[in-house]
């Protein structure tokens, strides 16, 4: 009987039951939506936040104190430590392993380069003192456990744009900073010579690089070159690591070494960037490796920002879908003042209309909330996408939210007019009073 | 005028006849609009606010000598130019452009105590407007005052509370350790002393190696500042720090882009669940309809006072809604930015105006009440 009576009222008035529904959908969808993206949001701005490019840098412990001006390191050649090519790889075998974006070792030389005169042109060329950076474009590190990883400079400092194209790893080839270019005439395709203290090299151009910074008045070349001009086979200075990081809190910023084991274990396998900045100390022997606060905190405090200002407006959205299902589910009920009056006279208790009203209710929230989450998960579908260019995650997580949420809503929103019907006279109802 | 009257009072009468279901309207109604004042408030503020956010990666903007720099300090500029940069207007209305004067000389360093001197780039440096956390090293306010980079201190084993003594090309200098600053770049690495210090030891009293600034504002107002300064001084380059302007350009692009949406999307289907609440109660006005037009009502008329209900009801819900929504924008504002977002006048009317649309635009199903024949709705046929 029960379940005919729910059946009843369906059939027999799937308008109405359309609409309630259909605002309960709409209404669940803005809150699927919203969740969803709020959910995906971080993730997805802390991997835009790597267009900063590096966030932590490894020297050599016991480096000695670097006296760099603009760029340029005015330290003789031999002074100073470096550290291991070879142990880079290790990089990709640390615990977060897979939140490390890229990193590009670093090796520069102070070096006096020229360009070969033209056939043409009868002025001599005038060596230039500038300095020769040698890193990783494109390069393929193996990682112990014999994958390999392609990683290189593009990937720690996203901002340098090349005209042309990068050298290939270990060729004989570099690329110039735009204003060396311009002073020294150096063209994509022509050939520079390079000097440092004996050892001599000639380079072709590949293309002219333009970063705004130091950068500009270098040129870039192959590890493995700058390696061969310094006499540092297999070494490096510098390594810039961009590592995809949680905002460090409360608890991340305290000092590892007092944390209580299980404390510790939980800072450890959280990616903070101090944890991940350990474990790679932990791989390679000798480094000091250092936070660059300035990218590091800025990105920490504006994602913690963003994150909380999405989730007070997802609250917000649900406040108001909330209040419009809310609302529509108490008109439904208001209108069925003269059934329940007539179910009342025939004897029905205060507790079965009110039981049968909210089993109605219940239904509809379950059909409305189901159909309001495939449309908000569309709806987020296409802000990811438009925004990001990646949709979020299906999560079972927000469905059950979501469904139980539409759930409380309308059973909150019948709550006050049933209360009210329950306490209805049948009689001047029924009267049409 | 008694037609006139008659509407009214039936308006009247209409409001004060059925309590409850006005309640259900007018609060879905007035959570609309209370979102979406809400939702616009902020999100005025919040972009404006974001640029603000910025700041916390310091510079962006490098003045240096247009001469090429061969030796530590070959090129200089004038100190004067420090302060000729913050008049460069940006945009009316934004906020100013804050920047640090600096002069970089290798000097001998050494601890008091031991008289083993080693080489040390030391940055003089100068702040020349309100300056925030430019590299997050706490700047030495006077000539006595100095801190160490984190590297340094390690190598010379500094401790603060220290003596220094700086020497350069017979000229000598002392100072006090106020801090040691950690910042994991190229500031590790030096000594920091106030900007007269460096000068007096480098002997080019009045001249600075470089001027670093914090431009604030969107992208279009960096580049603008950038163009206009370069003009202005020949003599010096004026060039973004191309890693956080892009940077931020492509984070401020994304984060404004994801709340205009968030606010559209929660606009559009906050509207469509006023108007399924609304059309819901229209729908069980038949019987008054009916009614109307039994007694000779023109079906323009009836419709007429419908959505003069209607459309008092979204001046109610929008007047109210919209008020509260501004008072939550501002404690929104509070809770993540930590300043009250300023409430915008233009929002309010705007709110209003969508609210009494959405009101009015849910009242639209009462259309198909023109077809309503009055005999049926008496003989009780749904």
């Amino acid at each position: 009987m029960f379940l005919r009576l729910v059946a009843d009222s369906f059939s027999r008035r799937p308008r109405h039951k359309l609409l309630t529904g259909a605002a309960l959908a709409l209404g669940m969808a803005v809150a699927t939506a919203a969740i969803s993206v709020s959910l995906d949001v971080g993730d997805r701005l802390a991997r835009e936040f790597r267009s900063l490019g590096a966030n932590l840098v490894v020297t050599a412990q016991a480096d000695s104190l670097p006296l760099e001006i603009g760029g340029v390191d005015y330290r003789p050649v031999n002074a100073g430590a470096y550290l291991p090519e070879s142990d880079l790889g290790k990089l990709k075998t640390i615990f977060w392993r897979n939140n490390i974006v890229g990193f590009a070792p670093a090796l520069e030389v102070p070096v006096e380069a020229w360009t070969k005169p033209s056939q043409t042109s009868s002025t001599p060329a005038i060596a230039e003192r500038t300095t020769l950076m040698g890193t990783w474009a494109n390069h393929s590190v193996s990682i112990p456990d014999g994958k390999t990883y392609v990683t290189g400079i593009e990937k720690t400092n996203p901002w340098w744009q090349v005209d042309g194209r990068w050298f290939k790893d270990g060729a004989e080839e570099c690329v110039v900073g735009k204003s060396f270019a311009a002073r020294t005439g150096a063209k994509i395709g022509s050939a520079l010579n390079v000097n440092a203290s004996g050892a001599n090299l000639s380079l072709v151009v590949t293309g002219i690089l333009s970063g705004g910074g130091a950068e500009d008045d270098s040129i870039v070349a192959p590890l493995t070159m700058a390696q061969k001009m310094a006499g540092k086979t297999g070494e490096y200075r510098r390594l810039y690591v961009s590592a995809l990081t949680k905002p460090e809190d409360e608890f991340g910023r305290r000092d590892p070494t007092t944390l209580a084991q299980a404390d510790y274990d939980r800072w450890y396998c959280t990616p903070y960037i101090s944890s991940i900045a350990l474990q790679i100390r932990q791989v390679l022997p000798g480094a000091d490796v250092r936070v660059i606060r300035r990218v590091a905190d800025g990105e920490g405090a504006i994602l913690t920002r963003v994150r909380t200002l999405l989730w007070l407006v997802t609250l917000a959205s649900l406040l108001a879908a909330a209040l419009a299902v809310g609302a529509s589910s108490a008109a439904s009920v208001i209108e069925r003042r003269t059934e329940i009056g007539l179910m009342k006279a025939l004897g029905a208790g205060s507790g079965t209309v009110g039981f049968l009203l909210a089993a109605e209710q219940l239904l509809l929230a379950l059909l409305g909330g189901g159909l309001g989450y495939s449309l908000g998960i569309l709806l987020a579908r296409l802000v990811g996408q438009k925004i990001f260019g990646a949709a979020p995650e299906f999560s079972f997580l927000v469905l059950s939210v979501i469904i139980g949420l539409a759930a409380v809503v309308t059973l909150l929103g019948s709550a006050i007019p049933l209360r009210r019907a329950s306490r209805y006279e049948p009689a001047p109802i029924l009267r049409g009073e | 005028m008694p037609d006139r009257k008659m509407f009214w009072r039936i308006i009247r009468r209409i409001f004060a006849s059925n309590r409850a279901r006005l309640l259900v309207i007018l609060l879905a109604l007035g959570a609309g609009a209370t979102v979406t004042a809400a939702l616009l408030n902020l999100q005025i503020d919040a972009k404006r606010r974001l640029t603000t956010e910025f700041r916390a990666f310091g510079p962006n903007v490098i003045v240096s000598p247009r001469e090429q720099i061969s030796s530590p300090n070959g090129a200089t500029l004038s100190e004067t130019l420090a302060q000729e940069l913050g008049q460069v207007a940006t945009v009316p209305g934004e906020r100013p452009v804050s920047g640090v004067a600096l002069l970089y000389v290798i000097a001998e360093v050494s601890v008091d105590r031991s008289a083993k001197f080693v080489p040390v780039v030391v940055a003089g440096r100068r702040v020349m407007h309100a300056i925030d956390r430019v590299t997050g090293a706490s700047a030495p306010q006077n000539d006595q005052q100095c801190s160490a980079g984190s590297k340094v201190a390690e190598q010379l084993r500094l401790r603060a509370g220290e003596k220094l003594v700086l020497r350069d090309a017979g000229a000598q200098a002392t100072c006090q350790i106020l801090a040691i600053t950690s910042s994991g770049g190229t500031e590790d690495n030096q000594v920091s002393v106030d900007l007269g210090m460096s000068q007096h030891l480098a002997g080019l009293p009045g001249r600075i190696s470089l001027i670093q600034l914090r431009v604030e504002g969107t992208p279009a107002v960096i580049d603008k500042y950038v163009a206009s300064a370069a003009q202005r001084f020949p003599q010096a380059e004026v060039r973004p720090i191309r890693q956080f302007t892009e940077g931020e350009a492509k984070i401020y692009d994304r984060i404004s882009g994801i709340l205009s949406a968030t606010v559209v999307l929660v606009l559009v289907l906050t509207a469509l669940c006023v108007m399924a609440a609304m059309t819901n109660v229209a729908m069980e006005r038949r019987n008054d309809v009916g009614l109307m037009k039994a007694i000779g009502g023109a079906t323009r008329r009836v419709l007429r006072l419908f959505l003069a209900e209607a459309a008092l009801l979204g001046l109610t819900g929008g007047v109210l809604g919209a008020a509260i929504g501004i008072l939550l924008s501002m404690w929104l504002g509070k809770a993540v930015f930590g300043i009250a977002a300023r409430p915008r006048l233009i929002v309010y009317p705007v709110t209003v105006a969508l609210t009494i649309i959405v009101a009015i635009a849910g009242a639209y199903p009462l259309r198909r009440l023109a077809n309503i024949r009055p005999a049926s709705v008496f003989r009780g046929e749904a």
